[in-house]
């Protein structure tokens, strides 16, 4: 760069800083948010910061003093057997429990769109499920699940469609297949409510000009109801994805990470290795990875998946 | 997102990487592995009121949630507020699936219980966090009033003190349904292969011949090491503190396990204490391996007749039955010494006869005594249970003569069984022979593995 062109760039900064002037307004809009921020900087960016500190040490029990490491935590977990399965099962769990929340999603959100009796009542405790406590959940279903007079089982036998119990819990794969669907049976309420929230601002004078021009109904769910759910569903997509790859309740006290570890996805194994390993640091170092890679994945979503702007579309 | 945007996520994330990375090292205790020492008291502390006019408020966490085990102790906990009115004890519920996590966090918050209930394998966990106090001078005494009995303190008792006041027992038994032995023309099983015989005979369309956990838990821990207490592989440290679990009895405990493992109700991987007590209540199990099943099957059965209960069956490789026991303890944490002393008071309450019955019998039939007037006492044999199953409760004292603990044995202590423990390596072990296929003696040399490598 050329000393003129560098002479430039600091005359323009220099310009702007001088154009700032520290209003009483600004002041105030400072001080509003100042407890907000340090309310921030207290539970998210201290914790944040002692995280990826604790990572470079070798603390084993929470409490007690490590020395320096350097990378070494990082390149344990990263050639460790147990971190890249528990990477695995966390994608196939993001995958299944959007296929499965967002279909239930749609179906329960499309019958609660129509007039019918009791579509208030339905409306209302369509989100029975969500509300419950997870503790409560968990116990429900290990007992409606279990072989020993389970409701699921003796239903199934009775009606003849298996002719022994069925553990929903013996294997890693079965095991995981019950846990995500008892998880998309808690969370599909809440998402349903939004996707109705959504459909219910899409004009119904479309749909009306398009039975009228002759479209099916799935040209109507594809051409109006998707079209118009476009941010919606980029919200939930970005913001659902979060919070279910990071459930830990549902699948600890169900399975608490297996049988043999099938259901031991990355938040499962860091909390494993933290306090049942005593490993504190190697799982800080898992929580940093995890961490980086749910932020390049943000990254990746915004760029390819943002909703065209109303100017655009 | 801009390059703007793009560009700075990268400068936090670095920067924020890099400030830490040049934090140093953390400025807290001593090494996990050196706990600080303590200098033992000379005579323990006596009681009564302190001189200030505030109580002294004590909290004892423990891990007996069952609401009647809970208003057991409060009954007690009322009584000794009672009788010592400088003192003020409240009692907090915990789990076992987390105190393992939570009472070290407790210490690190500065924030911990003054008395801790224990298992032997849980007390090194919280030495390493040097919160727990001596009390051998306490045990003496306690020894000297009450005889405890020898096999519960040792397992507390290493590094030239004595870390926590043994409770009571609990040692495993085989409980049985009688109806279904007798109708499949089947003796109570002493042996392995009478046991297998008999697994087989009883598992028909609507019953499982015998209930055996499989999960990554506690439970499934205790079975597998009863298997191997009866084939002689209840060592799985050597006397030099290296492990030796990868060896011919422990691979041969782990194949039979295997073989009796497929009479087993399939939900079992994930089973803990309270499903195989259901199963064997509700019928579905003929037999089950469980510390006790009274306080359940008298609520939901209750007919004493029908519950058999006999020594764990065992090897041709050893004599006679063992069996998994866990002599529980009280640990004090407490340092602050007016704070000791009340929690001395306290303890020393409990073991009065009258009232350690009552302690014991918060759950008849489960709890032991470990004190020769306390398996005398009137207060544990007048329970309306411990009456009711009498003879059942005589065979599970007959069967805690022989109990013993992984990590414990062969006179030794080796506290980093703690570390095994906490991980359920045993369990996780069986899993991945009973589920992931594994060979039993590659499995059992998995185990090793992962055992060594916990208590690096």
């Amino acid at each position: 760069m050329s000393m003129t062109r560098l002479s430039e760039i600091t005359a323009a900064a220099v310009a702007r800083l001088r154009r700032f002037h520290w209003s009483g307004e600004a002041l105030l809009g400072i001080l509003f948010v100042a407890p907000l921020m340090l309310w921030l900087a207290g539970a998210i960016v201290y914790p944040l910061i002692s995280a990826i500190q604790l990572s470079f040490l070798d603390v084993g029990i929470i409490g007690t003093g490590g020395r320096f490491v350097g990378l070494e935590n990082y390149i344990y977990m990263l050639s460790s057997a147990k971190f890249w399965p528990a990477l695995g099962r966390s994608l196939i769990w993001i995958l299944a429990n959007a296929v499965l929340q967002t279909l239930a999603a749609f179906v329960a959100a499309s019958i609660l769109k129509q007039r019918f009796r009791g579509q208030g009542f339905a409306r209302v405790w369509v989100i029975l499920s969500w509300i419950v406590p997870t503790v409560v959940v968990v116990i429900i279903w290990r007992w409606m699940l279990g072989t020993s007079g389970g409701i699921v089982n003796y239903i199934l036998l009775k009606v003849g469609l298996i002719s022994a119990p069925v553990g929903f819990f013996g294997s890693g794969p079965v095991a995981f297949a019950s846990v995500t669907l008892i998880n998309s049976w808690r969370w599909f309420p809440l998402m349903t409510v939004i996707l109705l929230a959504g459909m219910m601002v899409i004009p119904e004078e479309l749909y009306e000009a398009s039975k009228v021009d002759g479209a099916s109904p799935w040209q109507r769910f594809t051409n109006i109801t998707l079209p118009g759910l476009q941010q919606v569903l980029f919200v939930l997509g970005l913001v659902g994805t979060l919070w279910s790859v990071n459930v830990f309740d549902v699948i600890w006290l169900m399975t608490g990470g297996g049988p043999a570890s099938g259901t031991t996805t990355l938040p499962l194994l860091i909390y494993d290795t933290a306090f049942k390993g005593y490993r504190l640091s190697r799982a800080a170092a898992a929580s940093v990875l995890f961490g980086l890679l749910l932020l390049l994945f943000i990254a990746v979503f915004i760029r390819f998946f943002s909703p065209p702007s109303e100017e655009e579309s | 997102m801009d390059k703007r945007h793009y560009f700075l996520m990268i400068v936090l994330t670095v920067g924020a990487l890099a400030l830490a990375a040049c934090g140093g090292a953390a400025p807290t205790t001593a090494p996990a592995t050196e706990p600080p020492a303590l200098a033992p008291t000379a005579e323990a502390p006596t009681a009564g009121a302190p001189p200030s006019s505030e109580p002294i408020n004590l909290t004892i966490w423990h891990m007996e949630q069952p609401p009647h085990r809970v208003q057991r102790f409060q009954e007690l906990i009322d009584e000794f507020n009672v009788a010592n009115p400088g003192i003020v004890v409240t009692q907090e519920v915990q789990s076992w699936n987390d105190i393992y996590t939570k009472a070290p966090a407790a210490v690190a918050a500065g924030n911990p219980p003054d008395m801790l209930f224990a298992i032997p394998d849980f007390t090194p966990v919280i030495r390493a966090v040097g919160a727990v106090q001596p009390v051998e001078d306490l045990v003496q005494e306690l020894d000297s009033q009450h005889s405890l009995y020898p096999s519960a303190v040792a397992p507390y008792t290493y590094d030239g003190h004595t870390w926590a006041v043994p409770s009571w027992n609990v040692v495993h038994s085989l409980w049985y349904r009688k109806s279904a032995l007798e109708e499949a023309g089947v003796n109570p099983p002493t042996t392995w292969a009478e046991l297998l015989e008999a697994a087989k005979k009883l598992t028909t369309d609507t019953q499982y011949g015998i209930g055996l956990p499989a999960n990554r838990q506690l439970y499934t821990d205790q079975t597998i090491y009863d298997m191997m207490i009866n084939n002689g592989a209840e060592e799985i440290y050597n006397d030099d503190g290296t492990l030796r679990f990868n060896n011919p009895r422990t691979v041969e405990a782990f194949d039979f396990y295997k073989q009796l493992y497929q009479y087993s109700p399939p939900d079992s991987p994930n089973w803990m204490w309270g499903e195989a007590e259901a199963c064997l209540n509700s019928g579905t199990c003929a037999m089950i391996l469980q510390f006790a099943v009274i306080t359940t099957f008298d609520a939901e059965v209750g007919d004493p007749a029908e519950l058999g209960v006999t020594a764990l069956p065992y090897s041709p490789n050893v004599d006679k039955a063992g069996t998994i026991a866990y002599p529980c303890g009280i640990m004090v944490l407490s340092p602050d010494p007016a704070k000791k002393a009340a929690s001395y008071e306290f303890i020393r309450f409990l073991f009065e006869p009258e009232n350690y019955g009552r302690f014991v019998t918060a759950e008849a039939g489960l709890f032991l005594p470990i004190t020769e007037d306390g398996a005398n006492a009137d207060s544990f044999w007048g329970d309306p249970l411990i009456t009711k199953y009498k003879d059942q409760i005589d065979v599970m004292l007959q069967n805690s003569q022989n109990g013993m603990l992984f990590g414990f044995t062969g006179g030794h202590t080796f506290p980093s069984i703690a570390r095994i423990s906490a991980q359920n390596l045993l369990a996780q072990s069986l899993q991945m022979m009973l589920l992931e296929n594994m060979s039993p003696a590659d499995a059992v040399a998995w185990g090793q593995q992962q055992m060594e490598e916990a208590i690096q």
